[in-house]
């Protein structure tokens, strides 16, 4: 999975949880939860649609690296290499 | 032939859009299948069917009228040998029965709140009903032929609550002030009675329309049977919030006790739970809130329960309302039945589901008619303390803040542990502080045991 995928798949799975939210005015740097309002079910939805997408599983211990779009993209394309 | 009637879907949610059948006439129906959705203020709601049976006749049709709750909707064939229990909701038809917390009464055992609900709208007085359920139980019917003995020769249908302004139902008015307030168009919710016992009398109707319409409430925010009304849903939504907490903050002498709990345990508890097991098996810390406030109120059973007849009526069954935001704004409080029987992953699955479905307005009639007390935990928010209201005919509402890493003396050493703000808003007419107190130290010394959650 390269950067472009992994962004596709966080923002399909953004846009069902919050609909609302224009991915072009989202901030790659910045806390996602306060920037668009997610609560903490939101917030393991959207995890949670990762990883049925993915097969990547995200243990509680790399939860942090969620935070942002950019250290989901990261922890994305690097949990996918060896997979396929 | 059973009556299948448009069930009560929850305080001041008293009429219902008949959207859509899920069955036809000739289908065999089993209870808690759902047969039906039907469209309220506040969200389209699947309602299911509580006998087993066979679809004989779909009374009305799909279609704009708001009908009221009590509405006969359908009629149901008993399957063949099948016993007919009362058409009394009963949140759970999978689960096992719930032990009452408190016993019933030897003879005349409790309705169900929904009916209890049903014989306030038609003005029934259930201690005159003659009961032919089992074990003397009052059903919908019971209810209903005491309503249409009551009703005047040549009156509406006995289903139908009595005509009027439905936000004045909860007050004893007299029938000419009753007369003159839908012909001034006053909302009798808000008339302030001044006859015998708080009797609203057409004195006081007369005052209340000189003075006009109340800034806090939406005037006849029900419009009348059968009128059409296009409207936004959120719109809608918010009328009905403010329906609600108008007449909670109306007739609700509220107290509010606050508490911190420290949550070091519970969170190293479940921290090391969720560190072994993948991310669809995640329970978070909400569900421990909410369990150990189910498990509370086992031992402070009367802020589980209603308000209604002018006295507290506690629920045997624990049924967790938990207030859900929209993104779009408003909120829900639909209910997670028998919370107190529920592990934390079934709670967990069953929370995720509930917030899943009522943010895409798809949830059961059940859910929103019985929670018999609410929780409401604004804490992902950024909020420490939360001071709720509580939502009628409930008796009380908890509130949970924001989890926050706070100074706490442990030992006499000061440390640093996650601490949540609970906070109980009761009714003073059924509880006093005292017994809110006893129920957040519950909850605080619950959440000291994690492993009994």
């Amino acid at each position: 999975m390269n950067n472009a995928q992994a962004r596709e798949v966080i923002f399909q799975v953004l846009g069902e949880i919050a609909p609302e939210v224009d991915p072009s005015t989202v901030d790659d740097t910045i806390d996602l939860t306060e920037q668009l309002d997610l609560d903490s079910m939101d917030y393991l939805n959207w995890m949670l649609g990762i990883n049925a997408a993915t097969g990547i599983d995200i243990p509680q211990r790399d939860v942090s690296q969620f935070l942002t779009i950019d250290g989901a993209v990261g922890y994305l394309v690097s949990h996918s290499e060896g997979q396929g | 032939m059973i009556d299948f009637l448009l069930p009560s879907l929850g305080a001041d949610m008293d009429r219902a859009k008949l959207v859509l059948w899920l069955v036809a006439p000739g289908d065999e129906v089993h209870k808690g299948q759902i047969i039906a959705e039907v469209e309220t203020d506040k969200a389209t709601l699947e309602v299911e069917c509580w006998n087993d049976g066979v679809i004989d006749e779909l009374v009305l049709a799909p279609g704009p009228e708001r009908l009221p709750v009590g509405t006969l909707l359908a009629r149901i064939r008993p399957l063949n040998g099948a016993v007919v229990t009362p058409a009394k909701p009963e949140p759970e038809p999978a689960r096992p029965e719930v032990r009452p917390a408190v016993p019933p009464a030897p003879e005349h055992r409790e309705p169900a709140p929904p009916i209890r609900h049903l014989a306030h709208q038609l003005g029934v007085d259930l201690a005159r009903v003659t009961a032919t359920g089992e074990d003397g139980l009052i059903t919908r019917e019971d209810v209903q032929r005491a309503a249409a003995d009551m009703a005047p020769a040549g009156a509406a249908s006995a289903a139908r609550p009595r005509a009027g302004a439905p936000a004045g139902r909860e007050k004893r008015v007299s029938p000419r002030a009753r007369a003159l307030a839908d012909g001034l168009g006053v909302d009798l919710g808000s008339v302030v009675g001044t006859g015998p016992d708080g009797l609203v009398v057409a004195r006081d109707v007369e005052v209340a329309a000189e003075a006009g319409p109340p800034v806090s409430e939406a005037p006849s925010a029900i419009p009348a049977p059968g009128v059409e009304e296009p409207e936004d849903k959120h719109e809608a939504m918010r009328r009905a919030i403010a329906r609600s907490m108008s007449r909670s903050k109306r007739e609700i002498p509220h107290y509010y006790l606050a508490t911190h709990v420290d949550l070091f345990r519970a969170m190293t508890w479940l921290d090391e739970r969720n560190e072994d097991r993948p991310i669809t098996g995640r329970v978070l810390p909400a569900v421990l809130l909410l369990k150990a406030t189910a498990l509370a109120l086992r031992e402070t059973p009367d802020l589980n329960g209603h308000y209604l007849d002018d006295r507290f009526q506690p629920s045997g069954a624990i049924h967790l309302g938990v207030a859900v935001s929209l993104r779009e704004g408003g909120l829900v409080a639909p209910a997670i039945h028998d919370a107190d029987q529920l592990d934390l992953d079934e709670m967990m699955a069953q929370l995720r589901d509930l917030v899943n479905r009522a943010r895409s307005w798809r949830l059961r009639s059940s859910e929103m008619s019985d929670p018999t007390i609410t929780v409401t935990n604004l804490g992902d928010r950024g909020v420490e303390t939360a001071f709720p209201v509580i939502i009628p005919p409930q008796v009380a509402i908890v509130g949970f803040g924001k989890v926050v890493d706070m100074a706490v003396v442990v030992d006499g050493q000061a440390v640093v542990h996650p601490v949540v703000h609970a906070t109980l808003a009761g009714d003073h007419r059924v509880t006093d502080g005292h017994r809110g107190g006893l129920f957040l130290d519950a909850l605080d010394r619950l959440l000291q045991e994690p492993d009994s959650l």
